[in-house]
């Protein structure tokens, strides 16, 4: 088995992945060896996908506060506090870097950034390159990151695992243990800090906007490893994804003046507490179509219950119409989703409205961080959608997640290259990295050994059984017989996972064995979602019960984050941690005319401190 | 529901493990609609069929790059190619199985080492890509200087540069280029188009770095403007553009260092 | 452990698209065998009975034929070149970009006044 050394291992060829690269090299000086690791080319991650903003204070008539606000009340107040005003002042000056890094944003005819309407946002203050801002900043981060000589990268490794020294009760995190795609070899790879930069684990749905690489990887590998996963329970649905493949439609759609309207015409939304009304072509913010994602999906929900929804193939759908904003503008400001409707649905924006549905888009849950951006695991940093280092809460605002890959990206960079320096010059520890070594051998065999006769499953079998059962039991959604349903259903495929065959026996660009190994990481995820969210009995952001005596908030029980434990061939355990709400206390969450409402009585515990 | 229509498909396979010197052709008939992309036929293999075929893929939606193919001798992005297209040119009627002759021919991208099955060694690509520095080069800029503003720039200077930051990395061109097929060490569509990119970026001062590639005879002087990469590209990038736009600009900055008296490709200046 | 597929000499038979790249690159034969014949024209104008046997050349039909492939030739090359033109060199005037289609547009007239001169100075200007 070949070894290497670094001073931080990199996880993830993603934004936060890239960021934190970058970071990492730029606080040594390059004086340190930094690997970056990706089971892709890092172009291909999934923040590719990304279509519709950054978030960053940027208007004159707008303010920290007002961003803290819409955040905070977003995520239900379950966001931790200290994390979002972090966030909130270093969110404009990491997409200032990537101006300087040379990120295509589009511009005022003045010359300086435009900025455009996002969900739940109280102001304009979204950046955005037309409607790739993902595809844009991917590529600016991993053209940028060429320059650096003290990151090596590490294309198309499949991480599989961490070593872990024990020291009394002190964790250290010693490396990673890798595969190499091409050649099917185990690499060693140890390193004073590692960054987990893997993505979320929206895969584990049927129905979802994200790629086939997004299988939670990362979080199942920290998990595994005894950190928890934090506020798993916390799915977002996008409200607009196209039927049939759930390809997403952005939010900036909405922004930009998109409508969405049932199979009778109706604007539905105003129906649903979001209202009243706002004039075609005139969108305001935090009303109607610009309200946050859990509300618009919520309302799909119930229009599909009412039976006012339309048909697309087998999907029920509403529709986003387009058409009032006119060809030139739809072809500067969403060319990609023009491209995209045609491409998959075969209308034309310009003069159709588009089908759509709620898909499943981004977990709000992952890896639990501290404000630093590391686990409890000394050295084992997480950033990005793997990990809940506390921005979301309950539920996600648009065009916060691409600011938090490049904030907390940068964070965990330079927090890791901090505490890998600092371990320089201490001796190694022993550590378990053999051990594991001859775990994933040995497992990898056995599942190209295990017997190949018609009892035993294979991964797309199983693959499909769990994406059928979190999609019934874990869906926007939830009640208590569904969810036990559906955490049974996925024991029951953890078991039949053990006796899996794998046929493909080579070496060499397996990716029969990788869906495999996928898949297993897919069902720890699935099955710490599925415990977080049958445990949570009451209705907050993105998690919304049935049961009546659970269809409202209950901050008296329940404003917590859930920490999942995970347990080896056992049933993972669940436990609570207080979250922090010193700078802004609960209060009723409204959009529309209520929330504008709302929002002239002053709730702020503590001043202006944001 | 009415009966899924089915045709047959040729799928080259490739596995040195397994002693082959050469692809194959796999037959397999694939159910399809009116929705089904090539992409989705190379799931439905691995995932009923074959599970050992082997191919890159991941964001279905035509923004990752992963999965260009070649179809029917065509460079092409799996996810965004449609088998109904093949069957309405073969004009035959609904039931395209009863013909057992393939519809579909896919294959892996043209004019790269195979890997396995459909994997190429996009290696070769990103080298030349990292060749020509893909990123601002700023000698007045200082490294985390977050205090700073940003860089004017208009929409119309940004749209000087717009269509060529456009490239997903997806290596469709380098497929259609026969003169990558013939000189593997050609820099290639992509790498100038993206070289162009940042020549024509008005933040970036590094067009004189760049151009000491792409003024070389595998630089932009390689190409003969066949004009197939621009055909192929699945973004409407123009690569084909980009490259003879650098040729322009490749002449002008040669005539200059010319009356300047310093050999090309050395200068500093 | 991989395989390095070699472009033969007949990849251009491949598709219709590089057929018609070649055909654009082959126009360059009946244009050397017009030019040849117009420099012998010159040269034959060092005395009055080369020149004759020349202008009986000239009118003979397979040169007639040749010449009229030459001018197919030239105008094909020149509508492939028309196309790529404003590719290759795109005119902007302030935030204006010209559209493809008009200097594509534009370089036909030129074709035409040149066609139009060379016609009036051929007939002496009776025309």
């Amino acid at each position: 088995m070949q070894q290497h050394e670094y001073d931080v291992v990199v996880v993830g060829g993603g934004g936060a992945g890239l960021r934190a690269a970058i970071a990492a090299a730029q606080a040594s000086d390059g004086n340190s060896r930094i690997a970056l690791l990706s089971k892709v080319y890092p172009m291909r991650s999934h923040t590719v996908a990304a279509e519709g903003g950054a978030a960053a204070v940027t208007r004159d008539d707008d303010s920290l506060q007002a961003h803290f606000e819409d955040t905070v009340a977003g995520g239900d107040w379950l966001a931790e506090q200290g994390v979002v005003d972090y966030f909130v002042k270093h969110a404009h000056r990491e997409l200032v870097q990537m101006e300087h890094w040379g990120c295509p944003w589009s511009r005022q005819p003045n010359g300086n950034v435009q900025v455009r309407r996002f969900g739940g946002m109280k102001t304009e203050r979204t950046w955005f390159a037309a409607d790739k801002t993902g595809f844009h900043m991917l590529h600016t981060l991993y053209q940028t990151a060429l320059q650096f000589d003290a990151i090596t990268r590490f294309d198309e490794y499949f991480v599989l695992d961490i070593g872990v020294a024990e020291d009394g009760d002190e964790r250290e995190v010693t490396g990673v243990l890798a595969l190499d795609i091409k050649t099917g070899a185990l690499h060693c790879i140890r390193a004073g800090a590692v960054i987990m930069a893997t993505g979320g684990a929206g895969r584990v749905f049927k129905f979802n906007t994200n790629g086939g690489i997004v299988t939670g990887d990362g979080m199942a590998i920290a998990y595994r490893n005894g950190v928890p996963l934090r506020d798993m329970e916390f799915v977002q649905y996008h409200p607009t994804g196209l039927p049939g493949s759930g390809i997403l439609i952005t939010e900036a759609s909405r922004g930009e003046g998109g409508v969405l309207v049932n199979k009778d015409g109706y604007r539905y939304l105003q129906d649903y507490e979001l209202g009243p009304e706002t004039p075609l072509g005139k969108p305001q913010n935090k009303y109607m179509e610009l309200g946050p994602r859990d509300k618009l999906s919520q309302a799909f929900w119930h229009e599909q219950q009412r039976g006012r929804t339309g048909k697309h193939g087998t999907s029920d759908v509403v529709y986003l119409d387009l058409r009032h904003l006119g060809k030139a503008f739809l072809e500067e400001r969403l060319p990609f989703i023009c491209e995209l409707a045609k491409a998959y649905v075969n209308v034309d924006p310009v003069h159709e409205p588009i089908p759509i549905r709620p898909a499943v888009h981004y977990t709000m849950g992952g890896i639990l961080t501290d404000a630093q951006c590391e686990t409890p695991i000394q050295g084992l940093f997480a950033a990005g959608e793997c990990a809940s280092v506390g921005l979301h809460g309950a539920n996600r605002l648009g065009s916060n997640s691409l600011t938090e890959l490049l904030v907390f990206g940068r964070l965990a960079g330079e927090q890791a290259w901090q505490r890998a320096n600092a371990r320089r010059n201490t001796p190694a520890k022993s550590d378990d990295m053999t051990a594991k070594t001859q775990y994933w051998q040995q497992r990898i065999s056995a599942m190209q050994q295990n017997p190949k006769h018609a009892a035993v499953s294979s991964w797309p079998q199983l693959k499909q059984d769990l994406v059928a059962t979190m999609e019934r039991g874990c869906g926007i959604y939830r009640d208590e017989a569904g969810l036990q349903q559906s955490l049974n259903d996925i024991h029951e495929l953890k078991v039949a996972y053990q006796r899996m065959h794998v046929a493909d026996s080579s070496r060499g660009y397996n990716t029969d064995l990788l869906q495999a190994i996928e898949l297993g990481f897919s069902l720890d995820v699935a099955e710490a979602t599925c415990l977080a969210a049958l445990e949570r009995r009451e209705s907050r952001g993105a998690h919304q019960r049935l049961e009546t005596e659970y269809q409202q908030r209950n901050d008296e029980q329940f404003l917590k984050h859930s920490l999942v434990r995970w347990r080896d061939e056992q049933p993972a355990t669940l436990e609570w941690q207080r979250v922090d709400t010193t700078l802004s206390a609960p209060k009723v969450r409204a959009y529309g005319e209520q929330g504008n409402a709302q929002a002239s009585t002053p709730n702020r515990t503590q001043g202006g401190k944001v | 529901m009415t009966q899924p229509r089915t045709c047959y498909v040729d799928i080259s396979r490739y596995d040195p493990e397994r002693g082959d010197q050469y692809p194959t052709m796999q037959r397999v008939q694939v159910p399809y609609d009116d929705s089904t992309s090539v992409l989705d036929v190379l799931q439905y293999v691995k995932e009923q069929v074959d599970s050992s075929l082997s191919y890159r893929w991941s964001c279905r939606m035509a923004i990752c790059g992963s999965c260009g193919v070649m179809v029917n001798g065509i460079p092409k992005l799996g996810c965004k190619d449609f088998v109904r297209d093949y069957v309405a040119h073969k004009g035959v009627g609904r039931d395209h199985a009863a013909n057992d002759a393939p519809a579909l021919t896919i294959e892996p991208l043209a004019h790269f080492t195979g890997e396995r099955d459909l994997v190429v060694n996009m290696d070769e690509f990103l080298t030349h890509l990292e060749a020509v520095k893909p990123y601002i080069i700023d000698p007045a800029s200082r490294p985390n200087n977050p205090s700073a503003a940003t860089h004017s720039q208009t929409p119309a200077q940004l749209a000087r540069y717009q269509q060529f930051a456009n490239c997903i990395n997806c290596g469709l061109c380098y497929a259609a280029c026969p003169q990558f097929g013939l000189n593997p060490e050609f820099v290639g569509p992509a790498a100038i188009a993206l070289a162009h990119r940042y020549n024509l970026d008005s933040r970036d001062h590094g067009k004189h770095e760049r151009m000491q590639v792409l003024n070389t005879h595998d630089g932009v002087w390689s190409c003969t403007f066949v004009g197939f990469c621009s055909d192929v590209c699945p973004k409407g990038v123009d690569p084909a553009a980009a490259v003879n736009q650098g040729k322009v600009e490749s002449a002008k900055s040669m005539l200059i260092q010319l009356f300047k008296g310093s050999s090309i490709g050395d200068s500093r200046s | 452990m991989s395989y390095k597929p070699e472009l033969t000499g007949r990849w251009w038979l491949k598709h219709g698209h590089f057929k018609r790249y070649m055909l654009r690159e082959a126009t360059v034969i009946p244009l050397v065998f017009l030019l040849c014949s117009l420099l012998a024209g010159v040269f034959s104008l060092q005395d009055v009975e080369r020149f004759s046997q020349w202008q009986a050349y000239m009118a003979h039909p397979l040169v007639i034929i040749g010449h009229t492939v030459a001018l197919g030739a030239a105008l094909y090359h020149a509508a492939t070149f028309f196309v790529l033109f404003p590719r290759v060199m795109p005119i902007r005037i302030a935030n204006y970009t010209l559209p493809a289609r008009l200097m594509v547009a534009g370089q036909w007239a030129a074709v035409l006044a040149v066609a139009l001169l060379c016609l009036w100075l051929v007939t002496g200007g009776r025309v």
